[in-house]
């Protein structure tokens, strides 16, 4: 089977356009979750979340969404640096959810609202799969072209089918990733659920108290790693192995037991053909609900055992960044490696005793690892883990 | 930047992102007329002017108000052109 290597990273966050930004936030802590601006939020019992800055480029005729998918697609596309060809023949793997939800719900709220016909233009783009259409266009990407809608693992599990695609022999690249940008529906959805936390979500602590909702985009540009190394392209990491699993449990809850996300990383340390100790880092899902991360904690025990692994959420920093957050957290574990330095967990004041691992609070850690992985699990259980390994 | 360059300009727009045949981009002279419907035109309709719109915004830098009547602007390469010397000459 083909090896999978890391050759491009691009990155739209809420500390703004680039992988730079993105990184050196999240090597120094720094909690981007603040009062929201894109919505109103009036009377809610969350009025936070973490927003992308503006000067993400891009006509405003697109949804934000496309802006976020299209600054973070280009840069990954630029730092792998493929030939006009190479990119024509790449497939594009987007995970998506919201699309450009955030100007439709603006669009349908003045035009039942009074104000006839409304300022803005009418929605286009509104449906998950219009952001591959956005980007193939205007990117040159001429392969095969899949959007995955899988709640919040849908960035992760674009990577892990992307890889698929090239152990298959499909393609020899893949660009792959997500992106969401911030939408009612989503914010209300999440606070009517009442897992939005008030304040900047804490994962891990003993006092959690829900999620803090962010946006933005992330992708990588995946490559057959006898093509890449033949071609002298710059290898971030391999991906030496992904685990997807479904709980087959319930629509919003995970498994009280995280079967599911056992046997995700199980399969991805057996197809990578790894034992567990051969791993130092997990990036967690670690969303900062209270079942969440007492599950997500257990479950990582029972694969890894107590205590072996440093464990760390970039939610804490970014927010849960929805369809974005696999990708942007699998970004995260590819510049750990990297680096050699574990990002930490930002607010995290008291660690929760239910959970065995060093979870990193507030500080980046000095670290260096061989393997990582980055775990997302969704809504309906639906459960990805990506193992990426030291180049 | 003057007429002729940006006619050059929105032929490579054609090509890269409206798909035109390059020889069939190259004939095109400011007097091609552009929507659908009118003799010799090349035949746009109402999304490839929204494609065009946002490649012309990304392309040159400017904002487009949707809220305005675009159509008299949108009419051949000659006003079109126009349009967009003005508008980056303003920016």
């Amino acid at each position: 089977m083909r090896r999978i290597a890391v050759t491009g990273l691009g990155v739209v966050s809420p500390f703004g356009v680039g992988t730079k930004a993105y990184w050196n936030g999240l090597s120094a802590g720094v909690c981007a979750i603040r009062p929201v601006t894109l919505i109103e939020t009036e009377g809610f019992r969350c009025r936070i979340a973490a927003e992308v800055p503006n000067g993400i480029g891009g006509s405003l005729r697109r949804s934000r969404a496309d802006r976020f998918a299209l600054a973070a697609a280009r840069e990954a596309l630029e730092d792998a640096g493929l030939s006009r060809v190479e990119r024509a023949e790449a497939a594009l793997v987007v995970g998506a959810v919201g699309g450009g939800m955030l100007e439709a719900e603006a669009w349908y709220w003045e035009r039942y609202r009074g104000s006839r016909p409304p300022s803005r233009p009418t929605p286009r783009s509104t449906l998950p799969f219009a952001h591959a259409e956005a980007l193939g266009n205007a990117l040159g990407l001429e392969g095969p072209r899949e959007t995955v809608v899988m709640a919040c693992s849908s960035g992760a599990a674009s990577v892990a089918l992307a890889a698929d695609l090239i152990a298959d022999g499909v393609v020899a690249t893949a660009l792959a990733g997500g992106v969401d940008a911030l939408t009612r529906i989503c914010f209300m959805g999440f606070n009517a659920l009442k897992l939005l936390c008030p304040e900047p979500c804490r994962p891990f602590d003993r006092d959690r108290r829900g999620l803090s909702i962010g946006e933005g985009a992330a992708f990588v540009v995946l490559e057959d790693l006898e093509r890449a190394r033949a071609r002298g392209a710059r290898i971030y990491a391999t991906l030496a192995g992904h685990g997807m699993t479904t709980d087959a449990y319930h629509v919003t809850a995970p498994h009280p037991d995280g079967e599911g996300m056992v046997r995700a990383m199980a399969t991805a340390l057996e197809r990578a053909r790894l034992a567990p100790k051969a791993v130092g880092y997990a990036n967690a899902h670690g969303t900062a609900t209270p079942q969440n991360d007492r599950i997500e904690a257990r479950a990582i025990r029972e694969v890894f055992g107590p205590g072996q692994l440093l464990v760390s959420s970039t939610k804490s920093m970014i927010g849960h960044t929805m369809a974005a957050a696999g990708a942007l957290e699998a970004v995260a574990t590819v510049l750990a490696l990297v680096h050699e330095v574990v990002p930490p967990t930002a607010n995290l004041e008291t660690p929760d005793p239910d959970v065995a691992f060093d979870c990193v609070p507030r500080v980046a850690r000095e670290a260096p690892v061989e393997y990582a992985i980055s775990n997302s699990f969704g809504f309906g259980g639906q459960n990805v883990t990506l193992l990426f390994g030291r180049a | 930047m003057d007429p002729k360059e940006v006619l050059d300009e929105l032929r490579t727009i054609l090509v890269t992102r409206l798909k035109f045949d390059q020889r069939r981009a190259a004939d095109m002279t400011l007097e091609t007329t552009l929507p659908k419907g009118v003799e010799g035109s090349i035949g746009l309709d109402s999304l490839d002017f929204i494609e065009l719109s946002i490649a012309i915004e990304e392309r040159f830098g400017i904002v487009m108000d949707e809220s305005q009547d675009l159509t008299r602007h949108f009419l051949s390469f000659d006003t079109l052109a126009r349009f967009i010397t003005a508008r980056t000459e303003a920016a």
